[in-house]
This record gives C-alpha cells, structure tokens and sequence, in this order.
C-alpha cells in the first residue's frame, strides 16, 4: 500500500463490490468503473451522434466519422486490402485506449491504462493474433520472418536471436510504453498537485500554472499514445501478411 | 507501487475481457455499420451528384455549341446578305451611272448638233445677209446687178475671212 499522500496512492485500486467467482476474487473496482464509463461514453457517444443517420453530418456526428475514417485510413496506409477485416478490432483498441486515457485526466478518476496488467493484456490480445495471424498466412514459413535477407550469412546467428527477441519484446514494449506514459505524467501532474497545497502564500501558482500546461500536454500524450498502440498494432498486422 | 500488486490482477482482467469484448461486439455489430452506411449513402449521393453535375455540364456544353453555331451561321448569313446587298446597290449604282452616262452623252451630241445646226443656219442666214447687203451696195454704187452665183462665188472665196 502506498502512503496517504504519495502520488502512488491515485493507482491503488478500490473494490466497489466484491465479487468473487471459482475462487477468484473478480471484485467490481474503481478501474473496473473507469472502464465502464469508458465503455458507456464510446457506445453511448457513437449511437447517439450516428442515430440520425443524416447525410450532411451534425457536428458530433462528424467527429464520429472522422475518428472511423481516421483508423480506416490507418489501416489502408498501413495494412492495406487486407487490413479492412480488422477494422473492428483495431477501432476497439483505438477507442478503448484513447477514451480510457481522456476519462483518467478528469479529476479524481481512475486511470485503468495506468496499470500494466491492463496494458499488457491488450498488447497481448494484439500478439497472439497476429502471431496466430501469421502462422494462418504463411504457415511453417512464417518463421522466415526472423530471417533478414540481403545480411551476410555469418551474421545470421547473431541477427536470427535478436530477431526473435525483438518479436517477442513487442507486447512488453507495447504494453509498457503505454502504461508508464499513464503512470509519468498522472504522477508528475500530483507531484505539482501537492507543490501547490505545500508552498507558502501565493507561491503554489506557479505549480499550478504548471499543472495546467502539463493537463494538456497530458491530453494531447492520452491520444498520441492510443494512435501509437493503434499504428503498432496496423504495423504487427501487416508483418503478419508481409514478411520480410 | 499499486500496479505490481497482484490482488486485483484477476478482478482487472476479468473486467478487461468483459468490457472490451462487449465493446468490440457492440462497434462492429452496431456501431461501426452505422457510421459506414451513412458514409456509403454520402458517397453515393455524391457520386451521383457528381455525375449529373458532368451530365448538365456535358448539356450546357452542347447548348452553348449550338448557340455559337447558331452564331456562326447568323453571322455567315449576315455577312452574306450584306455582301449581296452592297452588289446589288453597287450594280444599281452604276447602272444608273451609266444610264446617266448615255443620257447625258446623248444630250450633249444631240446639244452639239443642234449648235452645230443653228451655227449652219446661221452662217447660211449671214451669207444672205452679206449677198443681199452686198448685190444693194454694189447695185447702189455701180449699177451693176450681180447674181447670187456670182455673188456666192466671191464670198465663198473669202470664207476664210469671215469665219
């Protein structure tokens, strides 16, 4: 357990209800809720704006057709053709990512992709199927993948093992760059939360100040970091059609 | 640090799978096709729009060729109808030129004969005159009677002196 003030405390989790199922302890916690919210305010947001089904858009129906053509773009440029069957997914993942990261900049929310195994979870979601994705494709050969053509061939025993490390790291690097953006800045955000209680006077401005540059620096980090979880996955998708 | 505490790893995992999953059935089951059909039926609509956008333009393109032949043809005509016009004034003209021409030029010799009469008469008229005047004279002064031929003979002799 972190202490009462550390800038920790903001990542402990909370049961709301306890719950548990086979022996497992599945209570419904704050980032259980977190996650609902998130997942009421995409559902909720992408029926409700589309409902009218106009042709010339509202303007929140535009900003749901641009965030679909936004990722539609995103695969085509990545992916291609092919990409089109994953749109789903890969929209999901967008979505669920971004929202996630925007409902834990409201105050005294919980940020679930603040929590590694969250993240990790998702980026290995994204790494099994693309790897099962790949043996789909190209069956036996798609080991060839960790095999670098054009390298001189006394090089291969030294590339073929970085290659497969580098394969396998991906949902770490994946899960992890996500999860400790999250985690930096919320923590950052309360260190100077705590400078603006703790300085004399009117001294706690300045912090605050900070704090509020910092708020959008953060948003504009929650969204870069869902378009970054989004294109890696559209990059993995890809190698699992295209080998090297 | 909260996020290594392995307590809530099942709770969070489970509610992951739950709510993503519901996520994603819901988006490409309901969601997403919204968005596209209305994505489908603007770019239909625009297409057609597109195309009955070229397909008028296509017929103004038409309308405003058989306008400027229309023009053109006008104009030929004009011009034609104006040359033929200026021809035909310019034949009148000259036509009536050279009538004015023929009237004048007969005007002028039937002038000059009948001058040329009258000087005749004239000149016969004063040869008369100079015979009379002349057999009185010499009648008067010499007593002698001339005839007209002989008389006529000498004037005609110094013809050149009267004229």
């Amino acid at each position: 357990m972190a202490a009462k003030d550390s800038p920790l405390k903001q990542f402990e989790i909370d049961p709301i209800s306890n719950i548990e199922l086979g022996g497992y302890n599945i209570s419904f916690t704050n980032s259980s809720f977190a996650m609902l919210i998130t997942v009421l305010v995409i559902t909720l947001f992408l029926t409700l704006t589309v409902n009218t089904r106009s042709i010339i858009p509202s303007r929140m129906q535009l900003i749901s057709e641009l965030m679909y053509n936004f990722i539609a773009q995103l695969l085509s440029d990545t992916v291609g053709d092919n990409g089109k069957r994953y749109f789903p997914f890969v929209f999901s993942l967008f979505m669920f990512v971004l929202i996630g990261n925007m409902v834990g900049m409201i105050p005294y929310q919980f940020t679930f992709t603040s929590h590694i195994i969250v993240t990790f979870a998702l980026a290995a979601v994204v790494f099994i199927g693309v790897t099962i994705l790949g043996f789909i494709n190209h069956g036996i050969k798609f080991f060839t993948f960790f095999y670098i053509p054009g390298v001189p061939f006394y090089m291969h025993p030294l590339l073929i093992p970085i290659e497969v490390i580098s394969y396998l790291s991906r949902p770490i690097s994946l899960s992890v760059r996500l999860f400790a953006n999250m985690l930096a800045g919320h923590t950052l955000l309360k260190v100077f939360a705590g400078f603006v209680v703790s300085m004399p006077f009117f001294t706690g401005v300045f912090p605050l100040a900070f704090i509020v540059a910092l708020t959008g620096l953060e948003i504009l980090i929650a969204f870069l970091q869902a378009y970054v979880f989004a294109i890696l996955t559209c990059l993995y998708i890809n190698d699992a059609y295209h080998l090297h | 640090m909260p996020q290594l505490n392995p307590e809530f790893f099942v709770s969070q995992l489970f509610w992951l799978a739950v709510f993503f999953t519901f996520l994603f059935v819901f988006l490409w089951r309901v969601s997403l096709p919204r968005i596209a059909i209305v994505l489908e039926k603007r770019q239909i609509k625009i297409d057609e729009n597109l195309s009955s956008a070229k397909e008028l333009q296509e017929q103004a393109m038409e309308i405003e060729k058989k306008i400027n032949d229309q023009i053109n043809k006008a104009k030929l005509e004009t011009d034609e109808k104006i040359k033929e016009t200026i021809n035909a004034l310019q034949e009148n003209v000259s036509s009536q030129l050279s009538s004015l021409d023929k009237d004048l030029e007969k005007k002028v010799s039937d002038a000059e004969k009948e001058i040329l009469k009258s000087k005749d008469d004239q000149m016969k008229n004063i040869n008369n005159e100079i015979v009379n005047i002349t057999k009185l004279t010499v009648g008067k002064i010499t007593d002698i009677a001339l005839s007209d031929n002989e008389l006529n003979k000498v004037i005609e002799t110094h013809k050149g002196n009267f004229n």
